[in-house]
């Protein structure tokens, strides 16, 4: 256990180091070191493990973006699905339709879950927190259950063969391919949530998360910040929808946005920690793949998830992102006082 | 486009009557609600259980339909007090309301309602189970034949409120009740044993879920996935009414059923449930407070 908690030590010691030389080093550096990631898994393992990294990158899009609006400020959203699910489905629709190219549709999906994120939390965040969670309750079963009775949207079949994004002559048609794309959408995402983070908007998040009143005393707009946030993480599902809807083969289906979904993306912020976003991704990138390590279980699954999140929340309310944070201070804390006695002898 | 007269009173009819049993298991979060400061997410889970129950007690075991109403209503409070008191309990414990523990609550009772919904699914199998009651001939009242049904599920769902009305108004034990609903630390220092009436609370509540799903078996058919839409279609009717507000939750329910039966009637039967969710979005926008509730705004 200290093992890995003195690796993580050391990685967060060298990023910082990093980032003192220029603040986008270590994301270039990071981004060149996971780059050739689908050839060594394809050596080491097969190419199945590429679609794995596709999707944990999707799912790391998608918990980082529900960790915005969860853990910077508070609001419980439980219909994350829904979002992701209208970004993939008018991404997939524009293209398919218009045949309009990935780079306008992608774009086009992404508002359109903001769009969506507008309608049901401009009415929800101006009441009490919890009106939210109902209304995206009932958003995620809503969009699910329209998209399974509207032939337009697929119905039972499906969107079959939604291009493939191409650049040039180059085309993101294979798993190995599309993973160049998805990893960049991922890094991309994870710095603009530690950007938004750092930024005055972000701290604007915590206060309205900490305390509603006291931040509206201190000039915070609590509903604005409430709807920016829960719009802001719209965004970040819609991006994953689109991303998920044009990956080889360039399927989707009503069931890939059920209930099941919906508790393994909350099961990955609540297993790293909420309003931790290494905590986040750290659950998105395990959860994913105990999700498919267990699909012969597919019966129990829901048992399995929805106890750990239950016993997560009891028990462990900090997550994984919690722990190592308490072990870094702790370590922090002991060398700091080393100095001291040392000082003082 | 000639209009019907009396298929519309039909449908508004099977509409009333389909809402007052949404209107019974919002009654039941409405009273969580109100008395806890939470929502509890589970609450669709119990409905299912208690219409299993149900199924099980007049099928399997072969008891009379209103005992085996009273029985699985007992089984889903008892169910619902030990969750409360294994899981919740543990959260509640450290503050209600809508704060940080606020928030594991509702992650905690979504995830109490995968697990329970995946329970029951390896007990009973994802098959729809038919629960049929023979309850009799069906009513006439004109053109329109009504089963007895839905006639008892109107007269339980009165009898219900009339007795929640009375214990909570007129009772000791109601008042207690109220009192936790008030001010938690209060009630502790006049002397109410206060997590014994959160247990009621949920108990009470639970088995009033359980008697509507035990009411909707013989109107439709039981199975495990009806839970979660039916917690849909309760918040809607809860929010309708009014949050926290108990005669708001049924009447709620009634407009909730009306809105459903109509538009999958004049507009399109696919998308009937989806009606509920747009009439919860509306209400939000338009008027939060809902017919009876007090507006619950943060004062911030």
């Amino acid at each position: 256990m200290t093992a890995i908690y003195s690796i993580f030590g050391r990685i967060s010691e060298t990023i910082e180091k990093l980032a003192a030389i220029h603040r986008l080093l270590p994301w270039i550096l990071a981004f060149a070191l996971l780059l050739p990631l689908p050839q060594i898994l394809s050596a080491l393992f097969n190419d199945y493990y590429i679609y794995l990294a596709n999707k944990i990158c999707i799912f790391i899009l998608l918990s980082v973006g529900l960790n915005i609006v969860k853990g910077f400020c508070g609001q419980v959203t439980v219909g994350h699905v829904g979002l992701y699910a209208i970004g993939a489905v008018s991404s997939a629709l524009i293209s398919l339709h218009f045949g309009w190219s990935f780079w306008l549709a992608f774009p086009i999906g992404i508002l359109a879950a903001g769009l969506a994120g507008i309608v049901v939390g401009l009415p929800s965040v101006r009441l009490e927190g919890a009106y939210l969670a109902l209304a995206t309750l009932g958003l995620g079963e809503s969009v699910r259950i329209m998209i399974a009775v509207t032939p337009l949207f697929g119905s039972s079949t499906g969107l079959l063969s939604i291009p493939a994004p191409t650049i040039g002559s180059f085309t993101f048609d294979s798993y190995t391919n599309y993973y160049y794309l998805v990893l960049a959408a991922a890094m991309i995402g994870i710095y603009l949530s530690f950007s938004i983070l750092r930024s005055a908007t972000g701290r604007a998040f915590m206060a309205v998360r900490e305390d509603t009143v006291a931040a509206a005393v201190h000039g915070v707009n609590v509903t604005k910040y409430k709807l920016l946030a829960f719009v802001i993480s719209a965004l970040y599902a819609g991006a994953a929808g689109g991303l998920f809807a044009h990956m080889p083969p360039g399927y989707i289906h009503h069931n890939n946005f059920t209930i099941i979904e919906m508790v393994t993306l909350l099961l990955m912020i609540v297993l790293g920690g909420i309003g931790h976003i290494w905590g986040g991704i750290i659950g998105a990138i395990i959860v994913t793949i105990i999700y498919d390590q267990t699909l012969e279980f597919y019966f129990y699954q829901p048992l399995l998830f929805g106890l750990t999140m239950v016993l997560i929340v009891i028990f462990m309310p900090r997550g994984i992102g919690g722990m190592i944070d308490r072990y870094l201070a702790t370590k922090k804390f002991i060398a700091s006082q080393e100095e001291k006695s040392n000082a003082a002898s | 486009m000639d209009f019907d007269f009396s298929s519309l009173f039909a449908f508004l009819l099977f509409g009333v009557t389909i809402g007052v049993v949404y209107g019974i298991v919002a009654l039941g979060i409405s009273l969580i609600y109100s008395g806890l400061d939470i929502v509890h997410f589970a609450h669709g889970e119990i409905y299912m259980f208690g219409a299993f129950f149900g199924l099980v007690f007049s099928h399997t075991m072969g008891f009379p339909y209103p005992v085996a109403l009273l029985l699985a209503m007992v089984c889903a409070a008892v169910l619902g007090m030990g969750i409360e008191r294994v899981f919740y309990r543990r959260l509640t414990k450290g503050g209600g309301g809508y704060t940080v523990a606020g928030m594991g609550m509702i992650i905690c009772g979504f995830g109490m309602s995968i697990v329970l919904m995946n329970i029951a699914f390896l007990i009973w199998g994802a098959a729809a189970e038919p629960f049929p009651v023979d309850l009799g001939m069906p009513f006439q009242l004109g053109d329109i034949t009504l089963p007895k049904s839905y006639a008892l599920t109107a007269v339980v769902a009165v009898l219900l409120m009339a007795a929640l009305h009375y214990f909570l108004k007129k009772t000791k034990l109601g008042l207690a009740v109220r009192a936790v609903a008030a001010n938690k630390d209060i009630a502790y220092l006049m002397g109410i044993n206060v997590p014994m009436m959160i247990s009621l609370i949920f108990g009470l509540a639970c088995g009033i879920a359980a008697a509507a799903g035990v009411l909707i078996g013989p109107m439709q058919s039981v199975q495990v996935e009806m839970g979660y839409l039916m917690l849909l279609k309760a918040f809607a009717a809860a929010v309708v009414g009014g949050f926290g507000s108990l005669p708001g939750a049924i009447a709620g329910g009634i407009v909730v059923g009306i809105a459903e039966n109509l538009g999958a009637a004049y507009i399109s039967p696919n998308h009937k449930d989806i009606y509920a969710f747009l009439l919860l979005i509306l209400v939000l926008m338009i008027k939060p407070s809902g017919l009876f509730g007090i507006v619950a705004r943060v004062k911030a």
